[in-house]
């Protein structure tokens, strides 16, 4: 075991990450809800519309995206909001990560 | 198990002996999912992204140990199950709704994950105890899951 601690972050590379991040940011995060061969499809619908408010025939058409395609973009939002749902959909046992926007 | 009445604060459910009994048998098997299945992105990059996975592995623990606790209160509620006649009543309240679907469907899939994720499901009941009990978990789980949804699926229908 080492005796003294390495800093995960040099200071002198502070600036670069936090521009990073603010770029990131401005461009936006996706929350990306990916298939599984296990969730029912109505439970998949009524996760979607308790999680963002949808009604059933938006969340009816992510869900049949993500059947068909292996997944769906459900929203762009900032880091925090993204960060939000996918809890919420992780919750339900859903396959949803959030990606930074290109 | 068949939906029997509701009304805007509670739902109830008509079930057999038979019923009642693998019902709390499935709720039983909570957690099944294991806490590494639970992946906030799907090539995390930098410290933040591990910090961010390790919030979400927070909130998923602290939501585990909440739902154990909902789980114990619920099924130890005089008001949850009442004998009438030969069959049992089954009482949610509207504000369990939700957390109880997740608990089943965190049987569903953590049995899914046990039996090795299969993309396809499997038709029979594997020969093999332990895939056995896994398959009949996952499909029972998610029967009940589909109970539940349709009592709530029949409100909103036209």
């Amino acid at each position: 075991m080492s005796a003294t601690n390495t800093p995960l972050v040099r200071p002198d590379r502070d600036e670069d990450t936090s521009t990073r991040d603010d770029a990131a940011l401005d461009r936006g995060w996706l929350v990306i809800c990916w298939n599984d061969p296990v969730n029912y499809m109505a439970y998949v619908t009524h996760v979607f519309q308790r999680v963002f408010g949808w009604p059933k025939q938006k969340a009816e058409f992510h869900m049949l995206q993500v059947n068909n395609q292996g997944k769906s973009v459900l929203t762009r939002e900032t880091l925090e909001k993204a960060e939000h749902y996918v809890h919420q959909l992780q919750h339900y046992t859903l396959q949803a990560t959030m990606e930074r926007a290109e | 198990m068949k939906l029997l009445a509701a009304d805007k604060d509670w739902l109830r459910f008509q079930l057999s002996d038979g019923e009642k009994a693998v019902l709390l048998d499935v709720l039983g098997l909570y957690p099944c999912v294991p806490p590494a299945y639970h992946r906030l992105s799907r090539e995390p990059r930098d410290n933040a992204d591990r910090e961010r996975q390790r919030l979400l592995d927070e909130a998923l623990a602290e939501q585990r140990a909440q739902h154990r606790r909902l789980l114990q209160a619920l099924l130890h509620n005089p008001d949850t199950f009442r004998k009438v006649g030969t069959r049992w009543q089954m009482t949610l309240r509207r504000g369990d709704f939700d957390w109880l679907l997740q608990v089943l469907n965190d049987v569903r899939v953590g049995s899914w994950i046990a039996l090795g994720s299969p993309e396809q499901l499997p038709r029979k009941l594997p020969r093999d105890a332990a895939q056995a009990a896994h398959a009949c978990a996952m499909e029972l789980a998610g029967l009940f899951q589909m109970v539940l949804l349709d009592a709530v699926e029949g409100e909103t229908a036209p």
